[in-house]
């Protein structure tokens, strides 16, 4: 089967994209011409989109007619064979395509999960992909294509924050939900819309200070921070040294790398001697060489390493001067390695990508996955299944309340609809809460070593999106 | 990786003025230094200048993979580099010593066998238009996905890296695939040939505008592999190229179609071509040395190519991005730099011309001197004639870092161009019986297979300029006459090159940010 739509069970809306001269009219049209055009289309493909829909939910499920006794699925009397459309903003290319990679291919494997139960209101998803190149204009004219020119229900996907920050404001005026899984802060950091949310990744904030108590109980009072220099870093400064200092932790140096070192060892001398603990989350290609460097700096005696797992996602572990990385710890999002007490939902997620039991893909053990960030696109198909269930869906003219269903969430139970854990959803800040790992690299593979409370995660609300008109 | 950004970020059109002085001034840089690390760095003098030099020397990666740069960030790669610029040492102390006539037999051909031009190529040139009008086809009714829609995974992936590659190693195919041609020779057959062609004195000169354009439109445009505006792109290319052979003959694609230019050259490189009738074999480059420039536009489409081909590497480097201000682990996207892209590259391409000038005139001040090191009875040889006769000994040059740069993106996307053509229509159809198939990129994450690739890169960069060095020899004999005249001759063309191997390695390893 062919990568893309084969795998993510979606409708062919043939007679849309039939002719050249379909194109040339969609490009000259008005917004309005479009949107009758595309209407029109959308009827008479109604009969080719039934059959693939059929083909796609399997014939032996029965799943229209099952739909209505699945858990979730409600409100299906009124079910319509028209696919739900969602554009899905994807990093092809550019500095996110790594990530974009594993992105798509977790949409492909919940869209077909979603759509092998019945979809959404008895409607399957059919996800049109565009690039968004990581730039955050593209972003933009991205968002807009699927609003004005693919007629898509909603908007869907990106990871890198200055693509969310470049779309989002372009969502809010075209008036399309835009459910990010960014992890950023910026949902909840007030800075965004209405029509902006992320109920499936928490944010790195939660993530950051969550980690606060953990370290100050079992690793040490006293921290020494090796970040790089920007934003990126700059949050995890401050958000950490705030938290930490908040459980009676002291930091004792904060050490800033310029984002073109690639060669670390005159950092670290600048690390005090009393230092008990050092928090690192260098970024990039000279992650290794940072490490090695560490390891040569420190040999046997060191203190406690604690990092977060950003530095090396989709890194193999085995790679060279990663040995001293022994006995350290690391944030994780989502376990990459499958644990001891693996849930029955890591299971059957892990399995639907084609992940193996070392976060690596089933097809080539050494094409390392995303595993720490990826599961948000499963865990927000499935809210915005939720919500759409909730609000009983039909169409565009029912976005607002599909955004108002999803604010109206709080708990979302640990599950096949939320692999990674439980969750509360704050319809307020649009921003989900849910419960951190922290592994220990032990015999070179990530194992658990604490779950922070979803309590530690939170903090005070920054922004009330609900009170925000459409 | 999450990056929040900053909020100056978020702004990111930025006025063309402004862009282009950032690119031309380091003191511009030095007024927007925000952090520390940009301050350090802006402030060494030269910066700029040296990583303009080194920017023309690079070749690079199109695929950022931030396991496979760490990885190659461990490899010994001083030891490689030292290496490749010993062999490319040695091979100039070889031509040095070699007697004139070895160096005129080196580049000799063996006649293989009698082979006239097929009336095949019409139709087969027809089939490729066919199936490039499918493409296209697909690019505007199929996937709006670009590593999906067959139409960009081919043009970019299959044609522009794998086929111009061939094209190098095995001779001239885009004459048999070209999709104009076949449908000119119609055209001729029904009584519509034209009767005009563009004046002589046009030379190469519309190529080099529309190259130029090209590789801007590859390097700064947010999308180039959307398929929809690819689509439109390539359509109307072919239209306009088209035209062009219409009204002005096939002698249009020799003149104004940059690729036919472009793939015309590399297919010179190969060690079999047609010459007359007959096809004949010989060490790569022959066909070169054989078909040396003849006018300064076709000498500088060489020097362009190869330029274009070293920004492209350049301009995804740490190094490159914090000369425009830009912080490598945070890239705001190509819209935020088109016009850094766009200038720099134009630099480039100025800055390359200028030094291949450079040295020449001053390879020739040695060399027509009179003095006991030449030999004064044989003429002078004019400084033209010079630049178009040597500037194809940079054409394995330009091939070899086409190889490099693309060898990581092609490995990867040649995976989705398979897929692509398993369901071209989008619709899940399985063609190719692929079953179950994921692409990966874990060849990037093991330090055995990220040796290979590199040093295969930098093994392709090395013999490069070794042709290159070879190549430059055999012609500055046939110039000057007398080996001594040549050999003083190339003193500065070799350091330039023994300079170009040693950076183009150097960057080969060095960390990329976009």
């Amino acid at each position: 089967m062919a990568v893309g739509r084969a795998q993510r069970g979606v409708i062919e809306d043939s007679f849309l994209r039939a002719s050249l001269l379909d194109f040339a009219w969609l490009s000259a049209s008005t917004a309005g011409r479009n949107q009758t055009l595309m209407t029109d289309k959308i009827i008479t493909s109604s009969n080719i989109s039934r059959r693939t829909a059929l083909k796609t939910l399997g014939a032996g499920a029965g799943a229209l007619a099952l739909a209505g006794t699945m858990p979730g699925m409600i409100g299906c009397a009124n079910a319509s064979d028209e696919p739900i459309k969602i554009g899905f903003q994807v990093h092809r290319t550019g500095i996110g395509a790594a990530y974009g990679r594993w992105y798509d291919r977790t949409t492909e494997a919940v869209v077909k999960r979603i759509n092998s139960e019945g979809g959404i209101n008895g409607r399957p998803i059919e996800i049109i992909a565009e690039d968004d190149g990581t730039d955050p204009k593209r972003g933009a004219e991205v968002v807009e294509k699927f609003a004005n020119k693919h007629n898509c229900d909603i908007a869907f996907g990106t990871l890198f924050s200055h693509v969310v920050y470049g779309s989002a404001p372009r969502a809010g005026e075209l008036a399309i939900p835009y459910f990010v899984v960014s992890e950023g802060h910026h949902v909840a950091s007030g800075k965004l819309n209405r029509y902006t949310l992320q109920p499936g990744i928490t944010d790195v904030k939660s993530q950051v200070e969550a980690m606060a108590p953990f370290i100050a109980e079992n690793l040490g009072k006293k921290v020494t921070m090796i970040f790089p220099d920007f934003a990126f870093g700059h949050d995890h400064r401050d958000y950490f040294s705030a938290a930490f200092e908040a459980q009676g932790g002291q930091i004792l140096e904060k050490i800033a790398i310029p984002p073109t070192e690639t060669s670390f060892s005159k950092y670290f001398p600048k690390i005090p001697r009393d230092t008990e603990v050092i928090y690192h989350v260098m970024v990039g290609p000279a992650v290794l060489t940072f490490v090695k460097e560490l390891g040569e700096f420190f040999g046997p005696s060191r203190p406690e390493i604690f990092g977060f797992i950003d530095s090396l996602e989709a890194v193999d572990l085995a790679s060279p001067g990663l040995e001293f990385l022994e006995g350290t710890y690391f944030w994780e999002g989502n376990p990459r390695y499958a644990q001891a007490e693996q849930s029955e939902f890591d299971k059957v997620y892990r399995e639907a990508v084609g992940v193996d039991e070392n976060g690596a893909s089933v097809s080539d053990a050494k094409d390392v996955s995303t595993y720490a960030h990826m599961f948000g696109c499963w865990e927000t198909l499935y809210v915005v299944k939720a919500g759409m269930e909730a609000a009983n869906y039909q169409g565009p003219k029912d976005r607002q309340k599909l955004i108002e269903a999803v604010e109206a969430m709080t708990d979302m139970p640990h599950s096949f609809e939320h692999p990674q854990g439980a969750k509360v959803f704050n319809g307020k800040t649009h921003q989900t809460f849910g419960h951190q790992y922290i592994s220990k690299v032990t015999e070179g593979k990530l194992m658990l070593a604490h779950t922070t409370s979803i309590e530690d995660t939170l903090y005070e609300d920054e922004v009330d999106y609900t009170k925000m008109s459409f | 990786m999450i990056v929040p950004v900053e909020q100056d970020a978020i702004a990111v059109p930025r006025t063309a003025w402004w862009g282009v002085v950032r690119v031309l001034t380091i003191l511009a840089l030095q007024n927007r230094a925000d952090f520390e690390w940009q301050r350090q760095i802006k402030s060494k003098s030269l910066y700029f200048v040296l990583t303009m030099v080194a920017g023309l020397l690079l070749p690079g990666h199109a695929v950022a993979h931030v396991s496979q740069q760490g990885l190659v960030l461990l490899l010994p790669t001083r030891f490689y580099i030292g290496s490749g610029v010993l062999v490319v040492l040695l091979t100039l102390a070889l031509v040095a010593l070699l007697p004139n006539e070895y160096s005129k037999r080196l580049f000799g051909s063996l006649r293989l066998w009698v082979c006239e031009d097929s009336q095949l190529r019409s139709v087969t040139s027809v089939l490729s238009t066919g199936f490039l009008f499918f493409l296209i086809y697909l690019g505007f009714t199929a996937s709006y996905d670009p590593l999906e829609n067959p139409l960009p995974v081919f043009i970019w992936t299959v044609w522009w890296v794998g086929f111009v590659v061939l094209q190098g190693l095995f001779g001239n195919l885009w004459v048999w695939l070209n999709p104009w041609s076949g449908v000119a020779s119609i055209a001729s057959r029904a009584g519509l040939a034209s009767k005009h062609s563009l004046p002589e004195s046009v030379q190469q000169w519309p190529a080099i505008i529309i190259f130029l354009a090209f590789i801007s439109f590859s390097l700064a445009d947010s999308a180039p592999e959307a398929p929809q505006r690819l689509a439109v792109i390539v359509t109307g290319y072919w239209c306009f190229t088209m035209l062009g052979v219409l009204l002005f003959g096939v002698k249009w694609l020799q003149q104004a179609e940059c690729f036919t230019v472009l793939l015309n050259r590399f297919a010179q490189i190969a060690p079999v071509a047609k010459y007359r009738d007959e096809l004949r074999f010989g060490l790569p480059g022959w066909n070169l040395v054989r078909c040396k420039a003849t006018t300064v536009s076709a000498a500088v489409f060489i020097l362009v190519l190869l330029a274009c081909g070293s920004f492209d590497g350049l301009n995804e480097t740490f190094l490159w991005l914090a000369t425009i201000g830009v912080n490598p682990l945070d890239f705001p996207g190509r819209s935020a730099i088109v016009f850094e892209t766009v200038a720099g590259l134009l630099i480039a391409n100025v800055a390359l011309v200028t030094a291949y000038s450079l040295c020449i005139y001053t390879g020739l001040l040695l060399a027509n001197r009179d003095g006991y090191l030449v030999d004064s009875s044989v003429p002078a040889v004019a400084f033209k004639q010079a630049f178009c006769a040597l500037a194809v000994a940079v054409v394995p040059i330009a091939f070899v870092y086409h190889f490099a740069h693309f060898l990581t993106s092609f490995m990867v996307n040649i995976q989705y161009a398979v897929a692509a053509a398993s369901d071209p229509f989008d619709n899940g159809a399985d063609l190719l019986g692929l079953g179950s198939y994921y692409v990966t990129t874990g060849f990037f994450n093991t330090p055995q297979s990220v040796k290979i690739i590199w040093l295969s890169q930098a093994g392709a960069v090395v013999v490069g300029h070794v042709l290159s060095v070879l190549i430059a020899h055999a012609i500055a004999v046939e110039l000057f006459g007398s080996a001594r005249r040549a050999i003083v001759s190339q003193v500065p063309l070799a350091v330039f090159m023994v300079v170009y191997t040693f950076i183009g390695l150097w960057l080969l390893a060095a960390p990329k940010g976009a």
